[in-house]
């Protein structure tokens, strides 16, 4: 069962699936509240974008030929902001195993990535500075790379969800950890 | 006793480690004293080469590399807003009470201070530079300094030359000081000198203090305003005018006094040398 956790911020939801059986399966969401306004404002720009591109060209008076770039425009802006929304994503521990990374978007497409247990140094939660904005994030030391591996790629979730995470991702890199340090021979 | 709390304080300046040098260590060692005192010091600035982002020092301070490119001598280009987002974000972040500017010539700390005080934050103001007024560079910062200085809670200069300077800039422009330092030695050296003083200002009251502590109520006269229908008959009752401006960019006043045949002795700053060739002493203002 899952344990939501909404109204700690105004645009996330977090929920906390934890199963015991068959196997054991940590798993954690941070889910994007939807907006009706927005793929609404997005379509209703993206078809005023591409009307004013017909209209510029197919003109009797003074045909813009260049206004034709204004449709796939306005079909790649529809694109970018309705169907490339993020859905969701998600963190699913499996003790001993491994970690994966999910992203759910809007259109359907998921993409994931899998990091084994050894691989994992420490999750770390740190401090991202943009000339704008400062916010925090969770992400993944690995062994043998030199880049940091960000958690959540698309959502900047607040620290409140991102601190059960990172604990419970510290408790498994730690157990998972234990056991790598033995190596093949044993 | 004063009531004493902790402070949530917030240092910004362009100028901090890893540049080496007055200003620099100036935040450095207060921020350690202040946290050694029990209050939080954050400070921000911005980038340097591949420094970015958060990074702790000594004691817990907590550092913001905002990753904005120095534009000229170390300083952020002046965007006057574009620094807002983060300063806000930050302020809040860090639940910051109040705000410390480093710096005349720094465009963040600037910038800083006045969306600070947009916000509603307490903010001080220390001022480490020491310059002068005739040059272009100069006449710019002051009008900078005076639009910060005039809605900062407290000013700190770090020495007394420092904020007596600073304290001059703010109401420079016509050397009201020079004249304090300058009508006590003439009224001593020529015993039948007197002085007619025409004008209204800040300055007015340091010129009074001077009459009173040097005893010239005979010898030095104050007008005040002079409506404008009155100079001319001001001005013939006089035989040498006298303007102890510290920048002019032409000095009107000037050939006002020369066509009503007054002998006339300025200070040689500004277009004051193309104004007047002739007729003039020119001395350079020197107040040491």
């Amino acid at each position: 069962m899952g344990d939501k956790q909404s109204g700690v911020h105004a645009k996330y939801d977090y929920i906390h699936d934890q199963e015991s059986s068959p196997s054991p399966l940590d798993a954690h969401h941070v889910e994007v509240r939807r907006s009706g306004a927005k793929p609404v404002a997005a379509c209703f720009f993206a078809a005023l974008v591409s009307a004013y591109a017909f209209f510029a060209f197919y003109s009797k008076e003074k045909p813009n030929i260049l206004a034709v770039w204004g449709i796939p425009l306005g079909a790649l802006l529809m694109m970018k902001l309705c169907w490339r929304t993020v859905k969701k994503e998600s963190v699913l521990i499996m003790p001993t195993f491994g970690v994966q990374l999910e992203t759910h978007y809007r259109s359907g497409r998921i993409i994931r990535r899998f990091v084994p247990m050894g691989k994992i140094l420490k999750p770390v939660l740190q401090e991202c500075v943009t000339p704008v904005t400062c916010y925090w994030c969770l992400s993944l030391l690995l062994r043998d790379e030199e880049q940091l591996m960000l958690v959540f790629k698309e959502i900047r979730s607040p620290l409140k969800m991102l601190i059960p995470i990172w604990k419970a991702l510290c408790a498994a890199a730690d157990e998972g950890g234990g056991l790598e340090e033995c190596g093949p021979d044993g | 006793m004063a009531d004493w709390r902790r402070h949530r304080i917030l240092m910004v300046s362009d100028f901090f480690y890893p540049n080496f040098g007055g200003v620099e260590s100036h935040i450095y060692y207060l921020s350690q004293c202040l946290l050694e005192l029990g209050h939080k010091v954050v400070v921000m600035t911005h980038a340097y080469a591949n420094r970015s982002g958060v990074r702790y020092m000594t004691g817990g301070l907590k550092v913001y590399y905002i990753p904005w490119k120095p534009f000229l001598m170390q300083n952020t280009l002046p965007t006057f807003y574009g620094t807002l987002p983060i300063i806000r974000n930050i302020l809040i972040r860090e639940k910051i009470s109040l705000v410390h500017g480093h710096q005349a010539f720094s465009t963040l700390c600037h910038e800083a201070l006045m969306h600070a005080r947009t916000m509603g934050y307490k903010v001080v103001f220390t001022d480490h530079s020491l310059y002068g007024f005739a040059d272009i560079g100069s006449i710019h910062m002051n009008k900078v300094l005076q639009f910060t200085l005039a809605d900062v809670s407290q000013a700190i200069c770090v020495s007394h030359t420092s904020k007596e300077n600073t304290v001059l800039r703010l109401v420079y422009r016509k050397g009201a000081d020079l004249l304090v330092e300058v009508i006590p030695e003439v009224c001593r050296l020529f015993p039948q000198v007197r002085f007619i003083v025409g004008g209204d200002g800040p300055k007015r009251v340091r010129l009074e203090e001077m009459r009173e502590k040097h005893s010239l109520q005979d010898r030095v006269e104050m007008l005040g305003a002079v409506p404008h229908a009155r100079v001319r008959s001001v001005l013939i009752s006089g035989h040498i005018f006298l303007n102890s401006s510290l920048t002019e960019a032409f000095c009107i006043a000037i050939l006002e006094a020369a066509s009503c045949g007054l002998l006339t002795v300025s200070t040689r700053v500004g277009g004051v040398p193309e104004a007047c060739t002739v007729f003039v002493l020119l001395p350079r203002p020197n107040l040491l």
